[in-house]
């Protein structure tokens, strides 16, 4: 949906100073200041043309009028009309020159801006962390990055173009006709400034009443929807008659404003007609007698036509800078609210940064220490005091009901939030020391929601070796380690094409590559092959495994793998973690008996820990859990 | 004289703001919706045309008054060349004064009149057009109210949307104003033709040889100009599809420390997106450049033939004058035309998606004279019914029960075991394939539908609550309902105390989808609203979502008041609304493997008690001292 209004309240707005958001307008035009200059020159080149062709329209007229007369010789009379055809063909080409250049130096820069805001919009969503996008709804989000952008390149270009053309055309158009008869131009422009006005007036009524007819529509809209999603309520209760009457009733309501809109806009056109005739009119009453008084001349008299009619279109684009302009404001003010936030996870102050020791093989890294962590949204408690250490090198799980807490635990880990209490600390250094990027390229998460992109399968599988490989800013090398054991005479660095293919089979996905035809280059969702949750749970197991983390974190990762691919995967994962530590959150069992320690987590708290058989033993919340799964699948065989 | 742009600059220019503007829609290339949705091509453009005339046709006494305008505004538009030329021909040049002032009336009249019968035709025109467009939107949405349940689950929600919004919106231009524009246009051109060649044809050929030129060049740029915005779709297609996909995956971004890489890729994209823009700029920026120096063109070309006629005495001054003024009239007409054309064919194939929506016949089956609903109470009898919603994929099996008036069953069992088809065969959402429900006695498909299903109040588990007030989410809007009535329902079921809590009572507002209730509160409120409206049989499936302790007590006693006033049929999920039902169906894949009390089942030590430990016994002994029985 489009919206106009800068004063949208809702969870992306953001308090930011009228002064500021103008001041970030002007800049994005100062950035291009050349290109507009430039097009304003073209502006007016295009219009000296198009008030120098109404010369020789009177030139010619008045040699024609000279022979009627008899007053020259003919043939250099002929000679002479040629002359002015042919100037007005060349008026004709140069104008055409500089009407092209024109358009390109000013909707070009449009262009640019529009290219420079896309990229600083994403620049910054890339730093905003989930507290942003939480609560902010996709489709407005979406709804700016993509209308308002638009709304805005339209807002530089067509504005500046309408603006300086107008104002350039009135400026020769005047000084030309007052070259002619100063009196007879007063009088011809007499009547445009109120037809200036009334297209002004008109424009802005029609502003406001198109967003009257839009609310209207979404009016509408949102009663289809609320319908369509209601639709079993509608049967069970047999109401459709009363919701016909509703949407009747709507839908009247939006033609009486559509035809409201239709006055408005038939007005506009009734005088876009007037605009266009009204100065040879004019130019009649006037003129007609100057010319026969002698005061004029003939071809003075339509030279003079050729100039109130050019004037014509300039005011005509003035009805359409009031929406642009309105819209435009808007949009960038949505767009500010975005470029102007602040992300929420920061990077230490360089002189308090850490760093972490470095990963090398046979030293068993990936310690994990909370210390007292309390973390909520808003008012709402999701972990209270969470005291734990995790050793280096072991894997150990965290079980709990949905809403107990445990995703919450790892993402702080990740620092995709920071705890309200407490610290959170990887192999001894407080993770708030380290830069974000440092401390996220030591992880490997496979989240809960396997979601991949729309690229290839190696392409998703190296996901995270992009940014090792690509990005200076990381300093993290990209790893060479292998994923499976190698023999005694096998190399101890592989490539990364070697390890992508380790990854394949680590992850049990050997035989679904195998079944597509492209293979690795397979290209994944909507353009390309819909893979199934447990393939997908499995590509983004690779995709976690192949940068050698430090920490492997699964978030109920293997729920759609079947259990003997799911023993399998374990296996490997004891190899290739053999020196890191695993996290594992879980709501199924049957692999908890390999771990080294489970925590059982409830409302935010840890309530157990110890060794599978040790909670069995002990009775309680993981028993009871642990019983009635067998139940179930009991039930299900 | 003028120069050759003012008329044609007009159009042209505006033209200029429509591609700078609408070679890009993101509300079309957004991820996912840029596809599927071509014409299909097997409904023929005529046919759509005249069934789009069927909801013109009631306006077409205003729609033909219109059409006659069009002549009408051309002349008068046409006139005003005439009218300068004889003002330059009988008056300026011999001299003579006497009579201008008819001419100048007469120039003045043409301008008004015009402006007038513009305003008058746009009006009339919009009336018929948004008048017919309120008939489609209607037939579109009572049409849809007409599908049985089943379309609902094959359509999705989002494609009936775009068919009820976008289409017609796309239909809007071409029924309120396209059309007449383009037989305006048509108009126009023929007016100028047949003036031109009247007024000398020599002259009128010569000016017109620049055509073949603006056509071919015309041509030759617009080849150019779709490739270059079909490249821009493309690209622009690419962009919010990565867009989108970063903003739904960021996480998983930040957590690959991709950020930078991705903003890489994206730049790339963006930065073709951006040159494929910068190419049509240029395309679109020579063609109209071009066609405007087309225009001057032909003045130059005007004046050098023309002048030679006049200084012959073959035409006057004032035919030269007039000349150039309708030339620079009949380029707008032109380049109008080529615009409205693609308005129409996109307007063509959103009706045929539309056609193709209505053509969907689907529905209940319905007899011609249906029996009249059977004295109360109720006898329901489900008489060995199978059903499948695909073929041969049982969902029911053999289904056979009998409800006795005032009888509460409860039906108990898996996920997919069956137990919410039973309903929608029995609120005839679906029809069972084999076998037959009766009340007392007639088969359910022999009664009228709405009349049928208005014997029985249903909740379900998802509680849908609408944008509006709490009085409205339970009355539905029912204007019969009185006062007395509602309050005895919302007290029966605890909604009273909701209401004295809330701002505003009665009237609070609820927001889109119950939003700002939580499930507990609209559970109650669906409750209300299945007591307010009285039924015969009522049916419960409830809810499994967790409350807190206390909502929990309210919302327990609250559904055994509803359960205790009438005939119900219970998807049961609490014990207690088990344990107090005289009879329970233990449904397993289709069928029923167990029937009788809570306490005959268990007894049996079947599927039933399992079930039954497991949902009860493992999760808390806090609640439920009966499970012990």
């Amino acid at each position: 949906m489009t919206h106009d209004d800068s004063s949208d309240e809702g969870p992306l707005s953001l308090d930011v100073p009228l002064e500021e958001r103008r001041r970030k307008m002007r800049s994005y035009f100062w950035r291009y200041k050349w290109w507009f200059l430039l097009g304003a020159v073209f502006l007016v080149l295009t219009n000296l043309q198009k008030f120098t062709i109404p010369v020789y329209i009177g030139y010619a007229v008045e040699l024609m009028q000279q022979a009627a007369e008899g007053e020259s010789e003919l043939e250099l009379l002929r000679a002479n009309l040629v002359w002015a055809a042919i100037a007005v063909v060349l008026l004709a080409i140069g104008g055409a020159i500089a009407r092209i250049l024109s358009r390109i130096t000013i909707f070009n820069p449009g262009r640019y801006i529009e290219f420079d805001i896309r990229n600083e919009l994403y620049e910054k969503l890339a730093d905003l962390t989930p507290a942003f996008y939480d609560p902010a709804p996709t489709g407005d989000l979406t709804s700016r990055v993509t209308n308002d952008v638009k709304s805005v390149r339209v807002f530089y270009a067509l504005t500046y173009l309408h603006v300086i053309n107008t104002a350039v055309a009135y400026a020769i158009g005047i000084w030309r006709m007052a070259q002619v008869d100063l009196q007879l131009t007063l009088m011809c422009l007499l009547p445009y400034p109120f037809l200036l006005g009334g297209i002004l007036w008109l424009g802005q009524a029609l502003f406001y009443q198109t967003k009257v007819v839009q609310s209207q529509l979404s009016e509408i809209s949102t009663k289809i929807q609320e319908n369509l999603s209601g639709v079993s309520m509608v049967k069970a209760y047999a109401i459709q008659d009363r919701e016909i009457d509703l949407f009747s009733d709507l839908n009247e309501e939006f033609f009486e404003e559509k035809m409201h809109y239709a006055v408005l806009q038939g007005g506009l056109q009734a005088l876009v007609g007037i605009v266009a005739a009204v100065g040879t009119f004019i130019l009649l009453v006037v003129g007609s007698s100057q010319v026969v008084g002698g005061e004029l001349s003939l071809g003075a008299f339509v030279e003079f036509n050729g100039y109130v009619v050019a004037l014509a279109f300039p005011t005509i684009s003035m009805g359409w800078i009031f929406s642009i302009w309105h819209r435009g404001r808007a949009a960038f003010d949505r767009i500010v609210e975005i470029l102007a936030r602040e992300p929420e996870i920061e990077d230490p102050d360089p002189e308090d940064q850490l760093d972490l020791p470095p990963l090398e093989s046979g030293r068993s890294l990936g310690r994990v220490e909370m210390d007292d962590v309390t973390f909520g949204y808003d008012d709402e408690t999701i972990l209270e005091n969470i005291d734990l250490e995790i050793p280096a090198g072991s894997t150990v799980a965290f079980v709990g009901k949905t809403g107990s807490g445990k995703s919450t635990l790892v993402e702080l880990l990740t620092r995709l939030y920071d705890p309200d209490e407490g610290e959170v600390r990887i192999d001894g250094t407080p993770i708030e020391r380290l830069p974000v990027r440092q401390l996220r390229s030591e992880l490997g998460f496979v989240p809960q929601e396997p979601l991949l992109f729309s690229m290839t399968v190696r392409q998703n599988i190296r996901f995270g070796l992009d940014a090792l490989d690509y990005d200076d800013t990381v300093e993290r090398q990209a790893p060479t380690t292998p994923l499976i054991q190698p023999g005694p005479d096998a190399p101890r660095e592989l490539s990364q094409e070697e390890r992508i293919e380790q990854a394949v089979d680590v992850a049990g996905l050997r035989p679904d590559i195998d079944s597509f035809s492209d293979g690795l280059e397979t290209i994944v969702g909507e353009r390309g092959v819909t893979l199934s949750g447990g393939q997908k749970q499995r590509v983004t197991l690779a995709r976690a495994l192949l940068v050698d983390p430090r920490i492997l974190i699964l978030d109920d990762a293997l729920s759609s793998v079947d259990t003997q691919t799911e023993q399998v995967i374990l296996d490997h994962l004891d190899y290739i973690m053999r020196d890191r530590t695993s996290i594992i959150l879980t709501h199924r069992f049957n692999a908890l008996d390999r771990v080294d320690c489970i925590y059982v987590l409830d409302e935010g708290r840890i309530v157990q820990t110890g060794t599978h058989d040790e909670l069995i033993e002990a009775g309680g919340v993981y028993e009871e859990m642990y019983r009635r799964q067998e139940l179930e699948e009991d039930l299900d065989t | 004289m003028t120069t050759s742009d003012d008329q044609t600059t007009t159009g042209d220019d505006s033209r200029g703001d429509s591609s700078e503007t609408d070679e890009e829609r993101p509300d079309g290339v957004a991820i996912g919706s840029n596809f599927k949705e071509e014409r299909l091509g097997d409904m023929k453009d005529w046919t759509i045309i005249k069934r789009l005339w069927r909801f013109m046709r009631p306006y077409r006494v205003t729609f033909l008054f219109c059409l006659l305008l069009l002549p009408v505004i051309s002349g008068l538009e046409l006139l005003q060349p005439h009218l300068l030329q004889i003002a330059i021909d009988n008056y300026i040049t011999p001299g003579e004064l006497e009579g201008i002032g008819l001419v100048i009336g007469a120039f003045g009249g043409a301008i008004v009149m015009r402006a007038g019968i513009q305003f008058l035709q746009h009006y009339l025109m919009q009336r018929a057009g948004q008048n017919a467009l309120v008939d489609l939107r209607q037939e579109l949405f009572e049409h849809v109210q007409d599908r049985p349940l089943g379309f609902f689950h094959d359509t999705p929600v989002g494609r009936l949307m775009a068919r009820m919004t976008t289409d017609v919106k796309s239909l809007q231009n071409a029924l309120s104003s396209g059309i007449i524009t383009m037989a305006g246009d048509l108009i126009m051109l023929t007016g100028i033709v047949v003036i031109l060649l009247y007024k000398s044809w020599r002259l009128a050929l010569v000016s017109f040889t620049v055509l073949p030129f603006l056509i071919a060049i015309t041509a030759f740029f617009r080849h150019y100009l779709r490739e270059a915005f079909r490249e821009v779709r493309t690209k622009v297609a690419r962009l919010y599809a990565h867009l989108q996909e970063s903003i739904t995956g960021m996480e998983i971004i930040q957590l690959f420390v991709r950020e930078h890489v991705s903003a890489d890729e994206y730049r790339d994209i963006n930065e073709e997106y951006r040159d494929a823009n910068l190419r049509s700029i240029r395309y679109d920026a020579m063609l109209y450049a071009i066609v405007e120096a087309i225009g001057s063109i032909t003045i130059g070309a005007i004046i050098w033939y023309g002048s030679g006629q006049v200084l012959d005495g073959l035409i006057t001054l004032g035919v030269l004058v007039a000349f150039i003024e309708y030339m620079k009239k009949f380029f707008v007409p032109i380049r109008d035309l080529a615009e409205k054309y693609n308005q129409l064919q996109s307007a063509i194939a959103s009706g045929e998606r539309i056609f193709q929506l209505l053509d969907n016949e689907q529905k209940v089956p319905e007899v011609d004279s249906p029996a009249p609903l059977p004295e109360r109470p109720f006898r329901i009898e489900f008489n060995n019914v199978w059903f499948a919603y695909n073929d041969d994929e049982w969902v029911l099996r053999d289904v056979d029960f009998e409800m006795a008036p005032g009888e509460r069953v409860a039906l108990v069992g898996h996920t997919g075991a069956g137990k919410s088809t039973i309903i929608n065969l029995l609120m005839r959402f679906y029809d069972v394939d084999r076998g037959e429900i009766l009340v007392n006695g007639t088969d359910i498909r022999e009664f009228d539908l709405q009349a049928y299903r208005s014997t029985f109040a249903v909740v379900l588990q998802d509680v849908f609550l609408f944008e509006g007030t709490i009085r409205e989410n339970i009355t539905l809007r029912d204007d019969t309902i009185d006062e007395e009535t509602l309050h005895r329902a919302a007290e029966a079921v605890h909604v009273d105390e909701l209401v004295e809590r809330y701002e505003g009572g009665w009237e609070h507002g609820v927001e889109e989808r119950g939003a700002n209730l939580s499930s507990g509160e609209k559970q109650l409120v669906s409750f209300a609203r299945a007591l307010v409206h009285q039924p015969e049989v009522l049916v419960l499936d409830e809810a499994t979502a967790s409350v807190d302790a206390d909502t929990e007590a309210l919302l327990q006693d609250a559904v055994e008041t509803l359960l205790s006033q009438q005939t119900s049929l219970v998807i049961a999920h609490r014990l207690s609304t088990i344990e107090s039902s005289d009879r329970i169906l233990v449904l397993d894949d289709g069928e029923i493997i167990e029937r009788g009390t809570h306490g005959e089942l268990i007894e049996l030590g079947g599927h039933y008690e399992t079930l039954h430990e497991l949902q009860y016994a493992t999760s808390s002994e806090t609640s439920e001292p009966k499970v012990a029985e």
